[in-house]
């Protein structure tokens, strides 16, 4: 018999290891849009510096350097590698999946990235040892690089997502899975909001300027760059809209709460008021007021964001083919990858997976519940908390009170044949059903202090109204 | 566990190019990353060494070393990327269940190693002037120390845990219970660990000797407190680190090979520790090579040559140990995973590496070296100009092949 390749699990109760990857991707994704804009903005000012003889402007590149050799390349450096480490731990199969399609690439983005860091050092620190015209060749190799390495993690984000081509379900390979209409409408939009990031990030170095006059320019180039990113990547965000596909817009429509949207328009207003008076009254804008300008940003603006990323390209964590719950969903003959429901379906989940101890291998009266804990666990602790707390917590799911019975019925009509919106088909045997839907019981029992044994609210099928 | 399940956790993609490739970059970049993690454990001892003392020589030192151990612990992050990316491509089953076992130690090790960078980046910002003025907070760098150190050893340990697959159900399921904390480093190496560390200490001798040598050009540049004195008192330093830190590696491995697991223990008398030995001594009689009367020579820049070839060996060896007990005990060879080959990937990382890798750090580094020996404003000459102009154009090169392939693609 063919075995389950799945990993152990890393069960953490307390915030749930999805929303560990998800702060980890968060901070990064607020670090590295800061270097890249940057770098790119530094290009400008170098040339404006080298062709103008404004030497000032250079020192300004300096001193945001150092800042970002802080914000940037120390905490973004170690939070990218922390993406890799919280997904390793979250979702091995799900990174597994895409280091092993995206190997060259991510390589390629190595190399960029080594460029980028030792170039933003000497960006830094070779200013006024060397002469201008090196100066603005070093800025412009920075740049360059910098943009390069988020052209490269792009594609790869998309694939996360959809695999750009359609003949790649069929024939696999690198190119038709790195480019499609998503890639390309994701970098554009990302590219535009970036500047605005870079935009607000970089106010807290020019609120630490003594010279007003000074403060008021840089204020001024920033405030404009921050305008065309928000208001460029608004209309962007349309087109990234539009290339999602329609798998995407149904989770949207069903599963993103109703402040959404309200709260994405309500982020991006308060971005322009705060260009307006970076604009008009730069003395009100302390290196203080944009430290806090720059903590909104993350979490009202990059937070949901990435929050709603995660959750449109459900059931599925990579690809189209690897569900959340790390199980390989379709075959992709091209790559000689093979759907694992058909063992499933033949075997079950108990007797397949490499990592199940033999005593849980059979479901019996004594051991139903600890059984139950071990496939919710391994299937649905992804996504779901098991506890009060973390993400999309278990609980929420079922309205007491708990009846084993009704939980099975639902296990095996809504979860083991694949017809709940957003969730991944568990080709349950039946007993790993009663097992599953003892534990869940017990889950819903422990919350209303009452005994597993009546009736669930939902009976038929369909609970997603409430998820 | 057994082989069927080890081949069982393998990704279903497999490889998109021969797996030998993947496992010699990543024993190339391993060494390059420890040999950064070396220096920066090294480079931070010295300046705590300085930072506490009021001898002259030991303060101007540590302000030099300081920013050393600023730039070395970005490099050590960023250079480790490369064998964390390839650790995954081949040994995916044994690095992802290690790392799944011990999932708190490694978002910690993100936390912990974060918390070292800030705490080093605090004492470089408040001490610019060691050479000259009173430390300030010596506690953020010694404890920056000390945290470098958690790191590593956390990260030993999940390399530690990675080679032990009869163990993996023994862990996740402790007497009977399953256990999906992550809260426990289950498996470490002592002797491997302090042996790996050791080496920062011929490793930073060797820095030490190439930096005698380097600000030669720079004597009498007053502003900076660069003397022959000085000059020959680092290099002293450097020749003894190298000495005494080589000796001392020499014990430390012996006492792991001596410590190795029963099913492994012949790996000791194999080829591959008796190879690192013998780099190790020839490295230590170069640098005694050097050190008699070569000092101002270019020989002194071998020194650090030569600690680089010790490195990658000791790396290949610890490579080979590894395939001694997966391959040989476990029955695992990473060398038949399957292969879907992708030529354009494979090529672009190639041709990028070399071509714009190559010419943009020869680049770099020309303008960095120059500048750190003139006094005054560097101008670089018309061969290191046009090297800058050309390292631009294969960058837009690259950024305009990126787009017309991707709208091909795209369009087709």
């Amino acid at each position: 018999m063919d075995l389950l390749g799945l990993y152990p699990i890393w069960y953490e109760p307390g915030v749930g290891s999805g929303w560990v990857v998800g702060i980890m991707s968060t901070i990064h994704v607020l670090f590295s849009h800061t270097s890249v804009g940057a770098a790119v903005f530094f290009m400008a000012l170098a040339t404006i510096a080298y062709r103008q003889n404004r030497p000032e402007l250079l020192e300004f590149v300096k001193r945001y350097g150092l800042f970002l050799l802080v914000f940037s390349y120390i905490l973004g450096s170690i939070t990218g590698p922390g993406i890799w480490y919280s997904t390793t731990v979250a979702s091995p199969r799900g990174i597994s999946a895409l280091i092993h399609s995206f190997v060259w690439k991510w390589a390629t983005e190595w190399v960029f990235f080594m460029i980028e860091v030792v170039g933003v050092y000497a960006v830094v620190y070779l200013v006024g040892k060397i002469d201008q015209r090196t100066h603005l060749k070093l800025t412009v190799i920075l740049g360059i690089a910098s943009y390069t390495t988020m052209l490269i993690i792009l594609g790869i984000l998309s694939f996360m997502m959809w695999p750009g081509k359609a003949e790649w379900f069929t024939d696999g390979g690198y190119l038709a899975g790195f480019y499609g209409s998503n890639t390309f409408a994701q970098l554009a939009m990302r590219t535009a909001f970036m500047f605005t990031i870079t935009a607000v990030v970089g106010s807290i170095v020019t609120g630490g300027f003594k010279d007003m006059a000074f403060r008021k320019q840089m204020n001024r180039w920033l405030a404009f760059i921050g305008i065309a990113g928000t208001v460029s990547g608004a209309l962007l965000f349309q087109w990234y809209l539009n290339t999602l596909p329609e798998q995407a817009h149904l989770v949207m429509q069903n599963r993103l709460p109703e402040w959404f949207e309200t709260s994405l328009i309500g982020i991006l207003g308060a971005i322009l008021v705060y260009f307006l008076v970076m604009l008009f009254t730069p003395r009100l804008v302390t290196s203080a007021v944009a430290s806090v300008a720059t903590v909104a940003l993350l979490v009202f603006g990059l937070w949901p964001e990435e929050v709603a990323r995660e959750s449109i390209r459900k059931p599925y964590v990579a690809g189209q083919y690897v569900y959340s719950n790390q199980i390989i969903a379709r075959d992709v003959p091209g790559m000689g990858i093979k759907s694992e429901m058909p063992l499933i379906e033949e075997h079950g989940l108990l007797k397949t997976q490499v990592f199940m101890p033999e005593h849980l291998r059979t479901v019996n009266a004594g051991n139903a519940l600890e059984v139950g804990e071990m496939l919710a666990k391994t299937m649905c602790s992804n996504c779901h908390s098991l506890s009060p707390t973390g993400i999309r917590p278990m609980e929420n799911y079922f309205q007491g009170p708990a009846d084993i019975a009704s939980i099975k019925r639902y296990l095996k009509a809504g979860i083991s044949t694949g017809n709940t919106l957003y969730m991944p088909r568990i080709p349950l045997q039946e007993d790993e059903a009663e097992a599953l839907a003892v534990f869940l019981a017990s889950l819903i029992a422990t919350e209303e202090k009452d005994e597993p044994a009546v009736a669930l609210a939902t009976t038929e099928a369909t609970p997603e109204e409430k998820l | 566990m057994d082989t069927q399940a080890l081949y069982a956790l393998r990704d279903v993609a497999g490889v998109p190019s021969h797996p030998v490739i993947f496992m010699i970059l990543h024993v190339l970049t391993f060494a390059l990353h420890i040999a950064a993690v070396h220096v920066a454990l090294g480079a931070s001892a010295l300046t705590i060494w300085g930072a506490l003392s009021k001898d002259k020589y030991r303060r101007r030192l540590a302000q030099s070393m300081l920013p050393v151990s600023k730039f070395m612990i970005s490099f050590a992050v960023f250079l480790g990327v490369a064998p964390l990316l390839f650790v995954q491509v081949t040994y995916d089953p044994f690095w992802y269940t290690s790392n799944v076992l011990s999932a708190w130690w490694v978002i910690g090790f993100i936390g912990i190693l974060t918390v070292a960078a800030l705490l080093n980046m605090f004492f470089v910002v408040k001490n610019h002037h060691m050479a000259t003025q009173k430390t300030v907070c010596p506690g953020a760098m010694i404890l920056s120390t000390v945290l470098l150190l958690v790191v590593g050893f956390i990260m030993h340990t999940l390399t530690n845990q990675m080679l032990s697959p009869e163990k993996w159900m023994e862990w996740y399921v402790p007497n009977g219970v399953v256990d999906t904390s992550g809260r426990t480093l289950h498996d470490f190496n002592l002797p491997r660990y302090l042996f790996h560390i050791s080496l920062s200490v011929p490793v930073t001798g060797a820095l030490l000797v190439g930096y005698s040598r380097y600000l030669q050009p720079r004597l009498g540049d007053e502003k900076h407190n660069i003397s022959p004195e000085f000059l020959i008192w680092v290099g002293a330093l450097g020749h003894r680190l190298i000495l005494v830190g080589g000796v001392v590696a020499v014990v430390l491995g012996a006492w792991w090979m001596n410590a190795l697991p029963e099913k492994v223990a012949e790996f000791a008398t194999s080829i591959w520790p008796a190879l690192s030995l013998v780099w190790l001594l020839l490295f230590l009689a170069f640098a005694q090579w050097v050190k008699a009367g070569r000092m101002d020579s270019s020989w002194a820049y071998g020194v650090l040559g030569f600690g680089a070839v010790a490195l990658i060996v000791m790396a290949i060896s610890r490579e080979m140990l590894r395939w001694h007990i997966l391959e040989g005990v476990h029955g695992y060879n990473p060398l038949d995973y399957a292969i879907n080959m992708d030529w354009y990937s494979t090529i672009t990382f190639f041709v990028t590496f070399l071509f714009i890798g190559g010419t943009v750090m020869v680049y770099i580094a020309s303008v960095a070296w120059n500048a750190g020996q003139s006094q005054g404003v560097y101008t670089p000459g018309p061969v290191i100009d046009r090297i800058g102009t050309a390292a631009i154009w294969l960058s837009i090169l690259w950024v305009v092949h990126f787009f017309v392939v991707g709208f091909y693609v795209w369009m087709r």
